[in-house]
C-alpha cells in the first residue's frame, strides 16, 4: 500500500498539478480537456478511477496540488468507491488539497441519504463540496474555473493566500439538524 | 379476383409506406412499364389501392400475386415482429447435399400431408436463405393469407428462423423441417429477438469476435483517444485489460442488436430456522431476471469496458453470445446456465 | 500508259497490274516500317522495363540478405549504410520487409505451425487457422481450448456448417489434437477455396449466371451458353468431399440430349473435376465450347 504524499516531490516552477478520481471515468475526461486549456500556468492532469495509484508510474508523476474527488450522486457504486481510496491519500492533504465534487445533485431520482452522507463526509474531512453539472458545457466550463481557482491556491501560486487558509473558508460545513426528520 | 385477395392487398399497402412501396413493385416485376406509371405515389394510400386493385383486375392476378408481392417486402423488412431461432438436430449423412429444388418439393410434400388445407410459397434470397412463407388453414377451412408464418433456412446449416407460429402449428412445421433437411430432431434454441439478421449473425458467428493474440491489435489503437500530453491516465493499463476482456466476452465493432435476456432461477427454500418458509418444500422459489435494451450486447459491453460490471465477464452475460442464446434457465442442480434447460414459451 | 492501246488488252492488263501491284506495296511498307518501328519501341520500352524491375529486384535482394543478416547482428547498422533515406528506399525496405514477412508466414504454415498461445486467463490456448487460396490470404479463424479438466473448446467463429464437433470426435482431439487441427484446417481452406472461386466466377465472369449455391460452397449450379446455337446448358458441381475444392461430380443438363455425350463435352467434364471451376471455364471460354 502506497500512501499519495502531498509533498514527497519538488513542484515545478509555474506548474500545477491535479489529480481526478472518479470510478466511472466519464466527466473526467471532458473536464481534463477543459483544465489544461489554461493559460495562465501550466496545468497537469492525472486521470484515476481509484486510488492507489499503480506504483509504476511513481517515478513520471508529478508532485500532486490538488486532488478531486468526483461522485456521480445517482450511483451508490461511485461514492462507495471515492470513500475507500480516501485511505490511501495522506493525511498531510487533508489541509486543503482534497475537494469533492458532486455531479448529478439535481437528479430527482437521487436519494437525499445519499447527498446527505456526501456532504457529512466532506465536513467531516474539512474538505470543500462543489457542485458540478456534467452534462452541458457550460456546467464543464464552470466547474473547471471553480477547480482552477483551488488549484492555483494549492499550488502555491497565489500571493498570500495558502491551501490551509482557503480551505477554513471554504470547508463544506453540515447543517445541525441534517439528523432531525425533515416535516414536509 | 376473390374478395379474399383484395383484402390482403388492402392490407398491403396499408402496412408499407409510399415509398418502400415503389421499390417493393420495382422488385417484384411485372408491372409494365405504363402500369407502374400510372401508380401515384403522392397520392393518398386508398387512391394507390384503388388503382393497384383495378391493375390486378385487369391482369386478372390472383391470391398468389399477392403473396408474391407480401414475401417480397418482408424479405426486405423482415423485422417486424418477433422471430424466434430452432436448431436442428443430429443430420443424416445426406443431410449436407440437400439442396434446393429437393428441399422445395419435400417440404411441400411432408406439410401438405399433415395438413389438409395448406399454402406454402418458397423463394430463394441472395445472400442464400431460403424463405418459405406458410398460409396455415386446417381440415375445415381455407388457409388463413392475413396470419402467415415465415420461416427463414440456410441450406447446410443447423439454424431455422420463424416468426408468428402459434404453439398448434408448431409441430407440424417441425416435423416437415426435420423431414425435408434430412435430421432427426428439431429444439428451441432459445434464441428470440426482433431483429432477424442480429438472431442469424449471432448463431452464424458472422460477427467480428475478438481472440487473444500475441500482436497489438487494432483494439488497443482503436481505445487510445488522442488527447492532450498533459492529460495522463493512470490507470490506462487497467482499462485497456478491461476493454480487450469486454471485446473478448462480446465481439468488436457492431454487434448484433438484441433487445432482451432472460434469466429464470428456479431454486428451493433452504433455511431450517425459518419453518414457514422451508414447509412451503413443494413449491419452487422463482425469479425472473430480464435485462432490455435497444442494443443489449453492446450495452453490457459498455458496462464491462468502463468497469461498471467487474471483469472478467460472469459467465451468465458472456453465455449470450457464446452459446448463441437469450433465455436461459437456471436450477438448483446445475452450476452454469447450460445445464438445465426447460422449454420456454413461445 | 499512252502507248498502251497499240500494244493490246493483254499487255495492257499486265501493265495496269503491276502498276496496282506497286501502289498496293507501296504504303503497305510504308506501314510495315512504321509497324516495326513502334514494336521496336514497345520491346525497347518493355526492355527497359524489365531491366527497372531486375534492379528493384536485385537491390531487394541485397536488402532482404543485409536485413536477414542484420536480424542475428545489429539492427543499427542498417540506419547508417541506407542514410539517403529517400523515399524510394523507404518502400524498398518496406517490400523487403514484406517478402521476409511473407516468406517467414509461409514457412511457418509449411512446417504445420498453428499460431497458439496461452489465453488471458491461462486456462487454456488460443488457435488461429489462417486459410489461404492461390498465395492469397483469406480469413483467419480462431478457436480457444480450455486444457483443464478436459480438452474441450469453449470459444471459436466457425461457422456453423463446418461439422466442428464431429471432427473433433472424428479425429479424437482429445488425444490427438494436432490430428484434429489439420483436419479442421483442411475443411477451412477447401472452404475457403471454394468461396474465392465462386467469388472469381461471380466477379470476372459476367456471362456465366450462377443458379444456385449454398453457405457451404458444396453445390454449385451454373449456367452456360453454347455459342452459335444458343443453346443453355445448365451445370452441376457437388463438392461431396468437403476437404477438397475440386468437384466430386459434375453433371451436364441441356436441351440438347446428346450434348453432355459429345467428346468435347466429356473433355470438359473432365476438365472441371481436375482443375479450379474459375479455370476450367476460362478455358472452355478460349476453345470456344461456351460463351
Amino acid at each position: 500500500m502506497s500512501l499519495l504524499k502531498p509533498f514527497s516531490k519538488l513542484p515545478a516552477l509555474n506548474t500545477a498539478n491535479i489529480l481526478l478520481v472518479e470510478s466511472e471515468e466519464q466527466f473526467q475526461q471532458s473536464l481534463a480537456d477543459a483544465l489544461v486549456k489554461e493559460t495562465g500556468v501550466t496545468v497537469n492532469v492525472r486521470l484515476a478511477k481509484s486510488l492507489p495509484l499503480p506504483m509504476e508510474n511513481e517515478e513520471s508523476r508529478p508532485r500532486i496540488d490538488l486532488v478531486v474527488f468526483i461522485i456521480n450522486l445517482a450511483s451508490e457504486l461511485s461514492l462507495k468507491s471515492a470513500e475507500a481510496s480516501l485511505k490511501y491519500l495522506d493525511p498531510g492533504y487533508f489541509l486543503g488539497k482534497v475537494c469533492f465534487l458532486a455531479t448529478n445533485a439535481r437528479n430527482a431520482s437521487v436519494p437525499t441519504e445519499r447527498l446527505d452522507a456526501v456532504r457529512k463526509l466532506a465536513a467531516l474531512l474539512h474538505c470543500p463540496l462543489l457542485f458540478a453539472e456534467d452534462q452541458t458545457p457550460d456546467g464543464v466550463a464552470n466547474a473547471t474555473e471553480r477547480l482552477l481557482t483551488i488549484l492555483k491556491v494549492a499550488a502555491g501560486l497565489v500571493p498570500m493566500a495558502t491551501a490551509l487558509y482557503l480551505s477554513s473558508l471554504t470547508q463544506c460545513t453540515v447543517p445541525p439538524d441534517i439528523d432531525q426528520p425533515s416535516f414536509d | 379476383m376473390d374478395d379474399l385477395s383484395r383484402r390482403l392487398l388492402q392490407r398491403l399497402v396499408r402496412r408499407i409506406p409510399a415509398q418502400a412501396l415503389k421499390t417493393t413493385l420495382g422488385k417484384w416485376d411485372r408491372l409494365t412499364a405504363a402500369q407502374r406509371q400510372s401508380v401515384d405515389f403522392t397520392q393518398p394510400k386508398w387512391t394507390i389501392t384503388e388503382t393497384l386493385l383495378a391493375i390486378f383486375e385487369e391482369n386478372e392476378w390472383t391470391m398468389k400475386h399477392v403473396t408474391e408481392l407480401e414475401m417480397i417486402h418482408i424479405i426486405d423488412n423482415p423485422n417486424q415482429g418477433m422471430w424466434y431461432a430452432f436448431q436442428l438436430m443430429d443430420p443424416e449423412d445426406d443431410a449436407k447435399s440437400v439442396e434446393l429444388t429437393q428441399f422445395k418439393e419435400q417440404f411441400k410434400a411432408h406439410l401438405s400431408e399433415l395438413v389438409r388445407h395448406v399454402s406454402v410459397k418458397i423463394k430463394k434470397h441472395t445472400d442464400e436463405a431460403v424463405w418459405i412463407r406458410i398460409a396455415w388453414g386446417d381440415s375445415f377451412s381455407r388457409p388463413n393469407h392475413m396470419k402467415p408464418t415465415y420461416v427463414v433456412h440456410h441450406l447446410q446449416t443447423p439454424y431455422v428462423f420463424v416468426t408468428s407460429l402459434t404453439s398448434k402449428q408448431k409441430p407440424l412445421l417441425s416435423q416437415a423441417l426435420i423431414l425435408s433437411t434430412r435430421h432427426q430432431g428439431i429444439k428451441d434454441a432459445n434464441l428470440s429477438g426482433r431483429k432477424l439478421a442480429a438472431i442469424r449473425d449471432l448463431l452464424m458467428k458472422q460477427y467480428q469476435q475478438v481472440f487473444p493474440t500475441k500482436y497489438p491489435g487494432t483494439l488497443t489503437e482503436k481505445n487510445q483517444t488522442v488527447s492532450n500530453p498533459r492529460i495522463e491516465r493512470e490507470q490506462a493499463e487497467l482499462g485497456e485489460n478491461r476493454f480487450q476482456m469486454a471485446c473478448e466476452a462480446f465481439g468488436d465493432g457492431m454487434l448484433p442488436q438484441l433487445q432482451s435476456a432472460i434469466y429464470k432461477l428456479e431454486t428451493k427454500f433452504r433455511d431450517h430456522t425459518n419453518k414457514t418458509m422451508t414447509e412451503r418444500e413443494e413449491l419452487p422459489f422463482k425469479c425472473v431476471v430480464k435485462f432490455s435494451s435497444t442494443n443489449l450486447l453492446e450495452s453490457l459491453r459498455e458496462c464491462a469496458a468502463s468497469g461498471i460490471a467487474s471483469t472478467p465477464v460472469t459467465p451468465l452475460l458472456s453465455s449470450i453470445p457464446l452459446k448463441g442464446r437469450n433465455y436461459f434457465v437456471i436450477t438448483d442442480n446445475g452450476l452454469g446456465p447450460s445445464s438445465q434447460t426447460n422449454q420456454p414459451q413461445n | 500508259m499512252d502507248g498502251a492501246p497499240s500494244k493490246g488488252v493483254l499487255s495492257h492488263l499486265n501493265l495496269l497490274e503491276v502498276l496496282a501491284r506497286s501502289r498496293k506495296s507501296q504504303p503497305q511498307q510504308h506501314s510495315r516500317v512504321n509497324e516495326l518501328k513502334a514494336k521496336a519501341a514497345a520491346l525497347m520500352k518493355q526492355r527497359d522495363q524489365l531491366k527497372a524491375e531486375i534492379q528493384t529486384h536485385q537491390n531487394l535482394q541485397k536488402l532482404r540478405t543485409s536485413m536477414d543478416r542484420q536480424n542475428s547482428n545489429d539492427e543499427e547498422d542498417e540506419m547508417d549504410d541506407d542514410s539517403e533515406n529517400s523515399e524510394n528506399s523507404q518502400l524498398l525496405r518496406l517490400m523487403a520487409r514484406h517478402t521476409q514477412l511473407k516468406d517467414l508466414l509461409d514457412a511457418h504454415h509449411l512446417i504445420g505451425g498453428y499460431d497458439v498461445i496461452k489465453t488471458s486467463r491461462g486456462k487454456g490456448v488460443c488457435v488461429s487457422l489462417a486459410t489461404a487460396y492461390e498465395g492469397v490470404y483469406l480469413d483467419t479463424y480462431n478457436l480457444e481450448i480450455d486444457m483443464k479438466p478436459k480438452l474441450r473448446i469453449s470459444r471459436h467463429n466457425i461457422p456453423p456448417f463446418i461439422p466442428l464437433n464431429d471432427l473433433a470426435e472424428q479425429s479424437n482431439m482429445e488425444t490427438n489434437i494436432k490430428d484434429f487441427l489439420d483436419l479442421l484446417s483442411r475443411h477451412l481452406n477447401a472452404f475457403a477455396g471454394r468461396k474465392q472461386q465462386l467469388k472469381i466466377v461471380k466477379e470476372e465472369l459476367k456471362s456465366i449466371e450462377v443458379m444456385e449455391s449454398n453457405v457451404l460452397c458444396s453445390i454449385l449450379v451454373l449456367m452456360f451458353t453454347v455459342p452459335r446455337q444458343k443453346t443453355a446448358v445448365l451445370c452441376t458441381l457437388d463438392y461431396t468431399d468437403h476437404t477438397r475444392c475440386l468437384p466430386t461430380r459434375v453433371h451436364f443438363d441441356s436441351e440438347d440430349q446428346e450434348l453432355p455425350n459429345s467428346p468435347e463435352w466429356k473433355k470438359n467434364c473432365s476438365l472441371l473435376k481436375e482443375t479450379p471451376v474459375h479455370k476450367a471455364i476460362i478455358t472452355m471460354k478460349k476453345m470456344g465450347h461456351i460463351v
